[in-house]
């Protein structure tokens, strides 16, 4: 039987879990919840999956494990950007820290856990993992090939479908939605029979499993499982629409049932999400910005993506599938300062000493981001009057580590929870048409199990605690180097008594797969090419 | 890393690119002559990641670069075979690149 089982909730918040626990929604996790502790989770900054789960399952911050993003700077001389994956993680996690201490471990869809690293265990990877190759995600050899005869094993439903993974965040048509919902209630219950079969046949002592639908859910449905946007008279679509979202959370308490009972009393079960969610409206084109404060500018050619006037029907877009537009739309001779990626929140400054003609150099790096900052402070929303930008973290202040170099300079917060798009635009702000669900600093945190105090609600936590205490609950000494703290608060004092938590000498950074390996020569304008190349591809658009 | 010949390459790619088009039910067999994108029916993105597990089996590789080669190429080339693949692995793997200056 297992010691330690995380089941991950991806975007999980009280906000939406509370009301359908009260509404018997989902009569498990009340019970859990009572049974047990619960607590905000706080998240890192940024509050994105990638960095998130990455600081969860290494108990450590952004700056020194070296996930920033869901794509990633190629090396800190480099404007290209990659999809960010296992070997950009650049310390030990709880998977393989359990496995070195002689401990079995099974991890399922996890993000960046691939290429999977060999753990004495099963993984089957998770996140940006595209379903034709989850064979070669899946360790250890030969797991594959043993999932495929259970008779639910769906590759193209379990893993990646950009296609789809893009309808989250850009939205879709209204006709799509049923099925869409539908597709990731089965997907879970697919995760579901995975693990059921692994825990019978692979007993392990450290479990994950993660269920991304919620997040899913959340950006796209918000105003379907949010009480608060409930409508008087609910259109039969719209009530359609939110009877399945409310099937999703029936099935998914009943799968959280089936993990606790299967794992048994003997085993602490945590359940955590990597960021919570909050209703959001406001689009903020990031870029557009930029280029009207002067920072920033477009090559003569490319049109703006958005205009204002456009169609009432047409949503903003943020430019997900266009990441890579920074290297071969803007003109690099006249761009200081540019977003490369909607999902981080960040804003770099080019680097003149690494050949930009602009740029800052670094007697001039302090005054522009300077500006920056006070500029983003002051801009005010043109209807309300409020500030758009809540809050612009500097590298030093929320990414300090050893991988600091390879952060975005600025990290936002935005005033309600909104996004970033970096796409061209000749507004700065835009409206959705509906609202949709975006990312907020506080997840969930729920324990319960052997020496865990029950009924007890906490104060905040910290994502980087949750390691520590799955490696106690796992029997794995804690490494001393890591950023999260034991949370002494979630245990009867006794029971610390009865069992102390060991220590043991962190591993410190370690060398990422093919970090420091020079790429071969390219200059700017070769770069600019090469990604205009892949835009033809198609790899980039 | 320990040197192998392309034909061990080949040997290779081909087992395993046979064993991902059985996950897909692709029917016909895998060849040094496959197109990956208009025969298998990869997308961009699959190719990106199984750049990914090839230089986790033969070291770091301009697989980038690579890429963007077929990129530019006229749209009715705009492919690769499992052959180019091999070939590509061959001439790269294990060379030492030069140092990145920008």
């Amino acid at each position: 039987m297992p010691k330690a089982v995380l089941i991950g909730l991806d975007g999980a918040t009280f906000t939406i879990l509370d009301p359908l626990m009260e509404r018997g929604v989902m009569p498990f996790l009340r019970h859990f919840a009572q049974r047990g502790v619960r607590a905000k989770l706080r998240s890192v900054i940024p509050a994105l999956t990638p960095p998130a789960w990455t600081s969860l399952m290494t108990g450590k911050r952004p700056g020194q494990h070296g996930v920033f993003d869901f794509f990633q700077r190629d090396s800190v001389d480099s404007d290209f950007v990659r999809l960010a994956d296992s070997r950009d993680i650049g310390s030990a996690t709880i998977w393989s820290l359990a496995s070195d201490h002689g401990k079995r471990v099974i991890a399922l869809n996890f993000p960046v856990t691939f290429p999977a690293p060999a753990v004495d265990g099963c993984i089957v990877p998770g996140g940006w993992m595209p379903w034709r190759q989850l064979r070669l995600g899946c360790h250890p050899p030969g797991l594959f090939d043993r999932l495929r005869a259970l008779p639910s094993f769906s590759p193209r439903e379990l893993a990646l479908d950009m296609a789809l993974e893009e309808k989250a965040i850009e939205g879709c048509a209204s006709e799509e939605y049923a099925d869409w919902v539908s597709l990731h209630t089965r997907r879970e219950q697919r995760w579901l029979d995975i693990l059921r079969y692994l825990m019978q046949t692979e007993p392990a002592d450290l479990i994950g499993i993660m269920f991304d639908g919620v997040d899913k859910l959340h950006h796209l449905c918000w105003r379907f499982i949010d009480p608060a946007f409930q409508v008087a008279r609910p259109s039969a679509w719209e009530q359609q629409i939110s009877q399945l979202c409310e099937r999703y959370f029936r099935q998914l308490d009943a799968a959280i049932a089936e993990i606790v009972d299967l794992a048994g009393p003997g085993a602490t079960v945590v359940l955590a999400s990597d960021h919570g969610g909050g209703p959001a409206s406001d689009v903020f084109f990031v870029n557009a910005w930029l280029e009207q404060q002067g920072f920033l500018a477009w090559v003569a050619d490319t049109a703006p993506t958005r205009k204002s006037g456009g169609s009432a029907d047409q949503s903003p877009r943020l430019g997900m599938g266009q990441i890579a537009r920074h290297v071969y739309e803007l003109d690099w001779e006249r761009t200081v300062a540019y977003a490369a990626t909607p999902s981080s929140l960040g804003i770099h400054i080019v680097d003149r000493s690494l050949g930009g003609a602009n740029g800052a150099g670094s007697e001039s790096y302090r005054q522009i981001q300077r500006r920056l900052i006070d500029g983003l402070r002051a801009l005010r929303h043109p209807v309300t009057g409020r500030p758009v930008v809540e809050a612009v973290h500097t590298r030093d202040e929320v990414f300090a580590g050893p991988f600091e170099s390879l952060a975005p300079d600025l990290t936002l917060s935005l005033a309600d929870g909104g996004a970033v798009s970096i796409l061209r635009s000749d507004t700065l702000l835009s409206r959705r048409r509906e609202v949709a669900g975006n990312h907020r600093p506080e997840g969930i945190f729920l324990a319960s199990g052997p020496g865990i105090r029950r009924g007890a609600s906490l104060p905040d936590l910290s994502i980087v605690d949750v390691a520590p205490l799955l490696l106690y609950s796992a029997e794995v000494p804690v490494p001393d180097d890591m950023t999260g703290r034991f949370p002494d608060e979630v245990f009867e004092p006794a029971a610390l008594h009865e069992r102390p938590v060991r220590t043991a000498t962190g591993q410190g950074t370690l060398p990422r797969d093919g970090a420091g390996v020079p790429e071969p020569h390219l200059e700017a304008d070769d770069e600019a090419a090469v990604m205009a190349r892949l835009r033809a591809l198609g790899y980039v658009d | 890393m320990t040197w192998q010949s392309e034909a061990q390459v080949r040997d290779e790619l081909l087992d395993m690119m046979s064993q991902l088009a059985g996950d897909w039910e692709y029917g016909d067999p895998i060849t040094p002559e496959t197109r990956l994108l208009g025969d298998v029916g990869l997308e961009s993105l699959d190719l990106v990641v199984l750049g990914t597990s090839i230089q986790q089996r033969y070291g770091r590789l301009p697989f980038a670069e690579f890429l963007a080669e077929i990129g530019q190429r006229p749209v009715q080339d705009r492919d690769v075979s499992v052959q180019e693949l091999v070939s590509f692995v061959c001439r790269h793997s294990g060379l030492t690149a030069p140092t990145r200056a920008r």
